[in-house]
């Protein structure tokens, strides 16, 4: 315990002093998030039940000059809400009261400690949805979505969190509070919310979330296509995109992530086949059921070994349970796993699933393959075994497949974000130009450093000195981009 | 008065040496298309005219993204999108006009579709920024779902060219629709409003669903060939008999409207959609547009109307913006302040500290 008992008892003043909690073996809880291989016992975690006591809270932070991680469900994949060495966790977890729903414009008004999915089952009984649907919606907060602008499946067509969040108000890194954004996609001046939005803890924390809602779709048609080849259910993908049609999602799984699937939760899929495509497409009906037709249509051309068409909503359920429940059921194939996440443009994912293939033979690792193919959203698995001794080989390969992400044209991360899993590869993503200036912004919210220091940004501490002598980025030697 | 040079970059480097070579204060041109939108500008020394920074720098149909250099016209950007069967889903009025990708972005213009497809900030992926001290920086990537860095185009979206000088833009692309059908139906404001929330509450997916002045509700739909005819019959059932789909652009009115009469204030303004009628009934019956889904409005006043109209919007929890004013008539171009000035401030500060970049244009803000 480095942060003096003066600062707790300022914690103290004015947050009940049992919310404040010092006991290591309380505050071990609070360690990690989900990427586990990165701990920090947090000195103080915070538990306050109000937008007045996280404000009250983050003053006597910023006073202190003691620095704090916002904390939702810590369901989070890239080490975002790793608490910090002598600062304090503020959990929202007590904040979760829906405050508002207003079925007549479309909206309601949450908390952060909200579920994503309690947002949608309050929205419900009004013929109304929370479109971004992240696999975890059962447990991660929309506080952490905010943050992470997170994704979902049906985000091919419905757009990120960043798309579906009108407002929020945000306790600002000095205690001071205020509203991002406005009451409708109209505003006055900058665009505050949108920085704000995927700024991963790093800007303020925010205390209250207008989000927009959408009605329920009509029809909703989903189907389930085998493929003898990922190239082949790669170009179903592009002839879809081709066809002008914008699927609700497509989601593609390989022949390991089958597999494991299948072991976990028996959703019907066939095993062996080196993949799989569920489509999925919603709307009003008519469109649909068109729609729908050419989908099939596309499938067939392209060799598809078997078509299952989801008959009823269990059906669709059952097809769904199977693509969720992927990632958590590579751990029965595997005693251990890294969860990737990295973009490429999706006319190159033949492409780069080949050469990760490549790159996890090369390591003597395999490598499962669940992913977003509509926007070309990778999530390799690299399976391995911590007690036969290859967790950093597994460490280094996802590494390198992120990174070849960006060198095809990508991105390190489509929804997981940067945390401080991928702090140090931000520069093979953008040049020190581009972060020096993503730096002045986060000072101009946070001048003292003080809201989830080390997060996003890659510090020398953290990276070491200057990463070796000047290297042409990936997109210009490609000739995407020009450098002056 | 001091004499104003014009500079004309052609590429990325011109502008950074444009920007870095030149002293004193720039305004950030495009078209003009907006020029006396938001507040005033100041004197300023140079004027950094884009016309001549256009072209697609790349186009991938198979990703449906498109960069572009920032003085592109988005009219000549659809243009050569179309033989690929995709746009760029914005339909503010003023693309007819020749605005360019920079100025829309800049001025956070948008239009009808907005309801469905959001504004250009929903549709942006990536920049190019040219800082006033000559940096150049990029924020977001060529593909559409990324997360990586702060996303650094949206602070540009309704910048009015005070934080930096765009000068690549890259968006993601949407397929154009095989059919579009809009249906329109004589209603004053009360009853559109009432018919519009019957057809928000159906299965009909409007893309816009917008009120004109001359008394007329236009509601959008798009679709496929096979599945249109049968949308906008069921959707005529909500509509009543008097619901038509008319020969001609049924928008060409709305547009008009939008951009306002030369002797009036165009204020564009937001309120929570179930708010906005009375609000626009109250401020210009007779010379507005009202976004029903979108909650977003333009009206024409006597400029000596404005303040009083900015006070009214935010009482009602919204948000407002003068657009276009007579030439020489002064009305105020903001409202009360956001509870975030102190943010916009130190951003302002943060990229552009010595205040070189559109001076007035957040007058009285900052
Ligand atoms: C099995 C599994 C499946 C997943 N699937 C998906 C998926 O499909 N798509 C996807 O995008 N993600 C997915 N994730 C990742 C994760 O669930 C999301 O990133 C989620 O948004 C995190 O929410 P959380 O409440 O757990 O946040 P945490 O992990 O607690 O925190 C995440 C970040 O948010 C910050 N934060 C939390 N609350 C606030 C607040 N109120 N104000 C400001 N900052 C705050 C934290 O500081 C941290 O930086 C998955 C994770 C798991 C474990």
């Amino acid at each position: 315990m480095t942060l003096h008992g003066g600062v707790r008892q300022a914690f103290e003043r004015v947050l009940d002093p049992a919310d404040v909690l010092s006991d290591p073996v309380k505050c071990r809880a609070y360690e990690c998030d989900g990427l586990t291989g990165y701990r920090v016992c947090p000195d103080l975690v915070l538990l306050p039940r109000d937008a007045a006591q996280v404000a009250a809270a983050v003053r006597v932070c910023h006073e202190h000059k003691v620095p704090f991680v916002a904390r939702g469900a810590g369901t989070g994949l890239s080490g975002g809400a790793l608490p910090v060495a002598d600062g304090v966790v503020i959990s929202l977890a007590r904040l979760k009261r829906v405050l508002e729903v207003d079925p007549a414009n479309r909206r309601a008004v949450v908390e952060p400690g909200v579920t994503n999915l309690e947002i949608t089952a309050a929205a419900a009984p009004h013929g109304l949805y929370y479109a971004p649907d992240p696999s975890s919606q059962q447990v991660c907060t929309i506080g952490g979505n905010v943050a992470e602008n997170s994704g979902g499946a049906h985000c091919l067509k419905y757009g990120f969190t960043t798309n579906h969040v009108l407002s929020c108000e945000v306790v600002l890194p000095d205690g001071s509070v205020v509203t991002l954004g406005t009451d409708t996609g109209e505003q006055a001046g900058p665009d505050l919310r949108g920085v704000f939005l995927g700024s991963e803890g790093t800007l303020g924390i925010t205390t209250s979330i207008t989000v927009r809602l959408l009605r329920t779709p009509e029809s909703v048609r989903t189907l389930l296509a085998d493929f003898p080849s990922v190239a082949a259910a790669g170009d179903v993908v592009s002839d879809i995109v081709a066809a002008g049609i914008v699927p609700a999602a497509v989601e593609m799984m390989d022949t390991l992530a089958i597999e494991a699937a299948e072991e976990a939760v028996h959703a019907g899929y066939t095993v062996g086949v080196p993949a799989a495509l569920v489509v999925e497409l919603d709307g009003p009906v008519e469109e649909c059921d068109a729609q729908f037709e050419q989908v099939k249509a596309i499938c067939e051309k392209h060799g598809c070994t078997r078509l299952h068409i989801a008959g009823s909503v269990e059906e669709r359920a059952k097809i769904w349970k199977g693509r969720k429940a992927a990632f958590a059921a590579v751990g029965r194939i595997s005693p251990d796993y890294f969860v990737q996440d990295g973009v490429v443009p999706r006319t190159r994912l033949a492409e780069v699933l080949d050469r990760i293939a490549g790159m996890g033979t090369d390591a003597g690792l395999r490598v499962a393959n669940v992913f977003h193919a509509g926007d070309g959203n990778l999530h390799p698995l690299v399976l391995y075994s911590a007690a036969a001794g290859e967790t950093e080989r597994a460490e280094r390969l996802s590494g390198e497949i992120a990174e070849l992400c960006v060198e095809m044209g990508g991105s390190l991360s489509g929804e997981h974000g940067i945390g401080t899993d991928k702090a140090c590869s931000m520069p093979k993503m953008f040049s020190e130009d581009d972060l020096a200036v993503m730096a002045r912004v986060q000072a101009a919210f946070d001048p003292h450093n003080l809201c989830n220091p080390g997060k996003v940004l890659p510090t020398p501490r953290l990276c070491g000195e200057r990463p070796g002598k000047y290297r042409a980025h990936p997109l210009e030697e490609s000739g995407v981009i020009e450098r002056l | 008065m001091t004499t104003t040079t014009t500079l004309r970059p052609t590429d990325l480097a011109e502008v950074r040496d444009a920007v870095r070579d030149t002293p004193g204060r720039l305004a950030v041109a495009g078209a003009g298309t907006a020029a006396g939108w938001a507040g005033e500008l100041g004197a300023v020394d140079a004027v950094l005219d884009l016309a001549g920074l256009t072209g697609v720098i790349t186009h991938n149909p198979g990703d449906m993204t498109v960069s572009a250099h920032a003085g592109t016209p988005l009219r000549a950007l659809t243009e050569e999108l179309a033989e690929h069967g995709q746009h760029v889903s914005l339909d503010a009025a003023r693309i007819a006009d020749g605005a360019t990708l920079g100025g829309l972005l800049a001025t956070a213009d948008s239009g009808p579709s907005s309801l469905v497809y959001g504004t250009l900030r929903d549709l942006v992926i990536g920049v190019t920024v040219v800082l006033a001290d000559g940096t150049v920086a990029r924020s977001g990537g060529h593909v559409i779902k990324n997360v990586a860095g702060y996303d650094l185009a949206k602070l540009l979206h309704g910048s009015y060219g005070t934080l930096g000088v765009l000068a690549e833009v890259v968006l993601r692309l949407h397929p154009v629709p095989k059919r579009t059908a809009t249906l329109v139906v004589d209603a004053p404001l009360a009853r559109a409003a009432e018919l519009a929330a019957r057809v928000l509450e159906g299965p009909f997916e409007p893309v816009a669903l917008e009120w004109t002045s001359d008394g007329r509700l236009l509601v959008r739909i798009e679709g496929t060939d096979e599945a249109l005819p049968a949308r906008v019959a069921r959707l005529q059932e909500v509509l009543g008999a008097g619901a038509t789909t008319p020969e001609g652009d049924p928008w060409t009115r709305h547009a008009e409207l939008t951009r306002g009469a030369p002797d009036a204030a165009v204020l564009r303004i937001g309120a929570r959609p179930s708010l906005l009628p009375a609000l626009v009934s109250e401020l210009a019956p007779d010379a507005a547009t009202a976004g029903l889904g979108t909650g977003v409005a333009t009206v024409s006043l006597p400029p000596d109307a404005v303040a009083d109209a900015h006070t009214r919007v935010h009482a009602a929890g919204g948000t407002s913006q003068l657009r276009s004013r007579p030439v020489g008539a002064d009305a105020p171009a903001w409202g009360p302040p956001p509870s975030a000035l102190a943010v916009l401030r130190a951003v302002k500060t943060a990229l552009d500290p010595d205040g070189r970049f559109g001076p007035g244009r957040f007058s009285p803000w900052m």
